[in-house]
């Protein structure tokens, strides 16, 4: 069984067709990034298959749930982490969770440990409005797993987020990835993909351009070849494609005037850039 | 429908509201209203003198009761024909006429008739004050609540002074207060927590959660409901003395309060946020607070305009009903109030799900 499977997924708003015709699956414990411009289609496919907007057409099935049809099944398989920062800023941390509990009838003692989890058992009973913006990311994070999902979609859970708390929200993912639940993650960040993804998919004007793994994807549209830089500060570039590479390489570590050594594979943002036409970040 | 959903989205927002600012205004406005309008009208702990004329030809308890109440002077009127010109003449607040039998009959329980003069010279309030007494006494004498017939006379009324013609300010006064409870919660309360959660997109996660919207939207109304019911709820009690048909007021009350949360479900369906709500509430509020105000009789067609508002049927259902006039027209009333509402309820439905 499949965590997620999507058949020409399509939604259309008036004459804008946000997603256009996407297939793909995500098998169960894989952490699935989506990656995509502002208004590619993220957003959007994580609406209709968290059952929050009907597809135009197509079909998904998550956890064994029909997106449409068996949206009541469906919810309390699933937690969502929103691009916003949708919590209850007039109530406190613990609050906010116990809300979460009630809805997904869940014990609540499951809050604390999940308050802990996070890392906000200290500052539980503090009013969210005086969370900074880390604590804001890691109670949502929190609240989408308090009811022990089998998926979680994380929209953009690192955006505008400082370095130090970045990390620890993607140190959060690993967490969730070990402990078996499937991650739907769709970012900005490149190297955030990479590092974090077993999988990826360029998403462009609402359609898949590529989808494999990083490693993959960067070895087909990656150029091969080595850049080596000399102690006299120049440069050689040495295209690996057939034993001449091999002996030229060696000829130059002989000469002992070698001062670093790189291969030139591409970045997932130099494929991106290469399927989509722009930068993510454009 | 996911009861224990609906209890745990009522109970968040039973709670948050408080800690919203401007819901608890609106949630308090009410009871500070009413505050005012006891400071105003004097009961016992603040009377003003009150000089009353009494003619009581076999003497009465009654009389005895009313000579020992502080800040109160009787003036004894030689007959009961010379009791209106002696009201006037001393510009005395009221007169009684009891008659010779009467504390016998109260005994009895035969609920003799007492004729009040109440002089409408006076101001609003003070004429509120001397009913209120009399209420008071008449039941304290008997010992029961429904003791005699009082039958209340206005002296020196004013033609065309319909506002006057309220038999009891407070009988005009707590359901104005009860519309502008019930107003808060259809222009403000209700409106304000299903707009709050698209503002600040909580939404989002309430519809990724296992409430379905008719949860929600069930939530929200029952959030509505129980504010009203215990805002409403303290204004009728510290009123009681005023409802003479309890089944008839709760039913009125009941019917009034639906109304209320649908016009809140259909005002936070079409608002899209806080800045809108704060706009157009008063508005809506305005309209449905307008027709529970004693007719000033503007001009003829203003009144008539008010037969639009289905708050008008309320308030005067509300009224009927408190008095305990059982007549035809209290039932077209409520009749009229229960289309209303069905109405408001389809409307909010359609506004609702019409994003699907």
């Amino acid at each position: 069984m499949k965590a997620i499977e999507v058949e020409n997924l399509s939604r259309t708003f008036n004459s804008l067709r946000a997603v256009d015709n996407i297939s793909f699956t995500v098998d169960v414990g894989e952490i699935f990034g989506f990656l995509g411009h502002n208004g590619a289609g993220k957003t959007t496919t994580i609406r209709m298959l968290s059952g929050q907007l009907r597809p135009s057409s197509g079909r998904g099935r998550v956890a064994d749930c029909d997106v449409v049809a068996e949206q009541q099944r469906l919810r309390p398989l699933i937690g969502v982490v929103s691009e916003h920062q949708n919590l209850y800023e007039r109530m406190s941390g613990r609050e906010n969770l116990e809300f979460a509990a009630r809805l997904y009838q869940q014990d609540m003692a499951r809050v604390d440990a999940v308050l802990k989890q996070v890392d906000l058992l200290d500052r539980a009973k503090d009013k969210v409005q005086n969370y900074s913006n880390g604590m804001k990311q890691r109670l949502v994070i929190a609240r989408s797993i308090l009811h022990r999902p089998q998926i979680v979609f994380l929209d953009e859970p690192t955006r505008g987020l400082d370095p130090v708390v970045g990390r620890e929200i993607r140190r959060l993912i690993v967490d969730m990835s070990k402990e078996g639940v499937t991650i739907f993650l769709t970012t900005h960040y490149m190297e955030e993909a990479d590092q974090l993804c077993d999988r990826v998919a360029f998403l462009s004007e609402g359609r898949i351009v590529a989808l494999d793994t990083p490693a993959n994807l960067k070895t087909a549209h990656g150029k091969q070849q080595v850049n080596v830089t000399l102690n006299n500060g120049e440069s050689v570039t040495v295209a690996l494609d057939g034993e001449a590479a091999g002996r030229e390489l060696q000829q130059l570590l002989s000469t002992g005037q070698v001062k670093t050594l790189h291969s030139a594979e591409a970045t997932l943002e130099d494929v991106f850039v290469e399927l989509a036409g722009r930068r993510l970040s454009e | 429908m996911n009861f224990s959903v609906v209890s745990a989205i009522t109970r968040k927002d039973v709670i948050d509201a408080i800690r919203h600012r401007y819901l608890l205004t609106a949630l308090v406005t009410p009871l500070f209203v009413a505050l005012l309008f006891r400071v105003m009208l004097p009961g016992d702990d603040n009377r003003k003198p009150q000089s009353l004329v009494v003619h009581a030809a076999a003497g009465s308890g009654l009389v005895a009761e009313l000579r020992n109440t502080p800040q109160v002077t009787i003036v004894e009127a030689a007959s009961a024909d010379a009791t209106v010109s002696e009201v006037q003449k001393r510009k005395a607040v009221g007169g009684l006429v009891v008659p010779a039998n009467f504390d016998a009959d109260l005994a009895a329980g035969n609920q003799p008739q007492l004729t009040i003069y109440v002089n409408n010279q006076k101001n609003l309030f003070e004429q509120a004050a001397f009913r209120r007494l009399v209420n008071q006494t008449v039941r304290s004498v008997a010992k029961q609540p429904e003791p005699a017939n009082l039958v209340w006379v206005d002296v020196d009324k004013k033609e065309n002074d319909p506002l006057r013609d309220a038999a009891n300010m407070e009988q005009v006064f707590l359901p104005m207060l009860l519309i502008l409870t019930f107003g808060m919660t259809g222009a403000f309360v209700v409106p304000l927590l299903i707009v709050e959660e698209k503002e600040k997109r909580t939404l989002d996660f309430l519809l990724s959660s296992p409430a379905s919207l008719n949860d929600i939207i069930a939530g929200k109304a029952l959030t509505g409901v129980v504010y009203t019911l215990l805002i409403g709820g303290v204004l009728v009690v510290i009123n009681r003395q005023l409802i003479r048909n309890w089944p008839l007021t709760i039913l009125t009350l009941v019917l009034g309060l639906v109304f209320v949360v649908g016009v809140g479900l259909v005002v936070g369906s079409l608002l899209k946020n806080t800045m809108q709500v704060n706009t157009w509430a008063s508005f809506v509020l305005i309209v449905l607070l307008a027709p529970s105000f004693p007719s000033i009789g503007i001009t003829a067609w203003f009144d008539k305009a008010m037969h639009l508002i289905p708050t008008y049927y309320l308030s005067e259902a509300l009224r009927l009903s408190m008095a305990g006039t059982i007549t035809s027209q209290l039932w077209i009333n409520l009749a009229v109030l229960l289309g209303c509402t069905c109405g408001v309820f389809a409307g909010a439905w359609w506004a609702l799900h019409r994003r699907g």
